[in-house]
């Protein structure tokens, strides 16, 4: 491993230059190139001791996962779980010699700070740089997943991006990098999440995840009955199915039933829902109100656990 | 911050050593003062006639030949028969680490003069019959192609040829210098 250069003595440009090559090289002693697909890898960090996370969109099969080092070393990995709804995978690998990289804290990103996204598409490091371009809170991807911080990128997404480490300029690991949540929009999974996740991947190969059973879709209210029953949202979600046998199922669900309000909260999508299905409710009781007949009713559901998806063999 | 008056005195340095290219009577790219002799530098993809016309950065226009030319290493050496003029500093692209700052002086789609700033995306790409490429997280677009790529000190680290995959490639310094001491070249 060489030393990062001496700093140069004319400071000023040339030294902001050092430092961002430092801060590369840092990085890069915790990214790693993920085997998983059929064309150029993707990128995936040294997150604790053995353990390796990538983007979960960017491994194309379970099985035959490798990972080549930094030291240029590949050794084989196991998948240790995907959670498909924040893009990250765990991987296990026996490699003593990499360390897990630094970190720095997310929460004091604001806009406009200058950021590098570092990867590693083959045996070499690669890097490109911008600036963080939108913050924000807590917030759910498309699938549902809860990520603690919208951090977005103005910077250019590269093969090999997902996967990789955003880095501040001191080399330390603000996030995973991944362009697989938004079409074309580079986004970073901070690090606390992906301590969450990983934390849920490690112990149960899988994000716990509240299951009910039931698949609706947003359906508009005539206006007599909301009137009639004083709602103030004219929408609610019409179950068009329920699982036999599933938690819905067993608390007398019915087709057709109009969902208006999970936990005295009313729902407009089945994003909302799903918002109340974290890994903490499995075997808790949900209250939902329910139209059946243009009657309310109160229906109480034992939330289940999602059952796990199918392994994939590509 | 010093660093900002830094980088706008080196854009102006690299305006002053960056040339206009025109073939044909029509804007075709960029180009490098590589010597005080009057040697003007670009892509062979550029100078694609054997009398093109370039502009300096005080506006002075000058007829120029092609000298040499490798399709090969998309590299043309003109030359404008004018010594005396502010040249480049050539630097080794050998040096260069992913991550440090790399600017690119050009004509991007007809505005003359226009700096881009970027890094080192990684090592240097390698095509076939050995050629290799700088490559560069920086945004260039038609018009920089014979311009000069340059390190955070100025020096001239490889001459912009094309985007790749949203990527500057740049041919190397290294390369320039062997083409104009006629090493290397293959035939066609």
């Amino acid at each position: 491993m060489t030393a990062a250069a001496p700093r140069s003595p004319a400071g000023g440009l040339a030294g902001l230059s050092n430092d961002l090559a430092d801060a590369v090289e840092q990085a890069a002693r915790s990214v790693v190139a993920v085997h998983a697909r059929r064309r150029i890898p993707s990128s995936g960090v040294a997150w604790r001791p053995g353990v390796i996370v990538a983007a979960s969109h960017a491994l194309a099969r379970d099985e035959d996962i490798t990972v080549t080092l930094p030291d240029g070393h590949t050794v084989t990995a196991t998948l240790a779980g995907r959670d498909e709804t924040t893009d990250l995978a765990v991987l296990r690998v026996d490699a003593p010699s990499l360390p897990p990289a630094e970190r720095a804290d997310p929460t004091a990103l604001r806009v406009g700070h200058f950021v590098l996204a570092v990867g590693r598409p083959g045996p070499n490091v690669t890097a490109s740089m911008g600036v963080v371009s939108a913050v924000g809170g807590e917030w759910r991807t498309w699938q549902g997943g809860r990520i603690d911080r919208f951090v977005r990128l103005d910077l250019n997404i590269y093969d090999g991006f997902s996967g990789g480490a955003l880095i501040e300029a001191g080399g330390r690991v603000l996030g995973i990098n991944t362009s697989g949540l938004a079409r074309a929009t580079a986004l970073t999974i901070p690090a606390t999440t992906v301590d969450r996740v990983a934390d849920q991947l490690l112990s149960h190969g899988r994000v716990q995840r509240g299951y009910l059973g039931l698949a609706s879709q947003p359906v508009r209210l005539p206006e007599a009955l909301r009137a009639a029953l004083q709602l103030e949202s004219g929408i609610g979600l019409v179950v068009v199915n329920v699982e036999p046998d599933g938690p819905a199922d067993r608390a007398g669900v019915l087709l057709g039933d109009v969902i208006i309000a999970v936990d005295g909260t009313p729902v407009r999508d089945p994003a909302d829902v799903l918002a109340a299905l974290g890994p903490d409710r499995v075997g808790k009781p949900l209250t939902a109100r329910v139209l059946r007949g243009g009657q309310p009713v109160a229906v109480t559901i034992t939330v289940g656990r999602r059952p796990q998806a199918q392994p994939r063999r590509r | 911050m010093s660093w900002e008056r830094e980088l706008q005195e080196l854009a102006a340095r690299l305006r002053a050593i960056t040339v206009e290219v025109a073939t044909g009577g029509t804007s075709a790219g960029s180009g490098v003062i590589w010597d005080g002799n009057g040697l003007v530098l670009t892509n062979a993809h550029v100078a694609t006639r054997p009398d093109p016309i370039v502009r300096l950065a005080d506006g002075r226009t000058l007829p120029a030949r092609v000298v040499l030319r490798d399709p090969q290493r998309d590299l043309a050496a003109l030359d404008v028969g004018v010594r005396g003029l502010p040249a480049a500093t050539i630097g080794d692209e050998r040096a260069l680490r992913p991550g440090e700052l790399v600017l690119a002086m050009g004509n991007p789609l007809g505005v003359p003069g226009a700096l881009a700033v970027g890094i080192v995306h990684g090592g240097p790409a390698r095509g076939w019959r050995g050629t290799r490429w700088i490559r560069a997280d920086i945004r260039l677009a038609p018009g920089n192609s014979g311009g000069p790529l340059a390190d955070a000190q100025g020096n001239i680290v490889g001459l912009n040829a094309m985007v790749v995959g949203g990527l500057g490639y740049a041919v190397p310094s290294g390369v320039v210098t062997r083409f104009l001491r006629g090493e290397g070249s293959r035939a066609a």
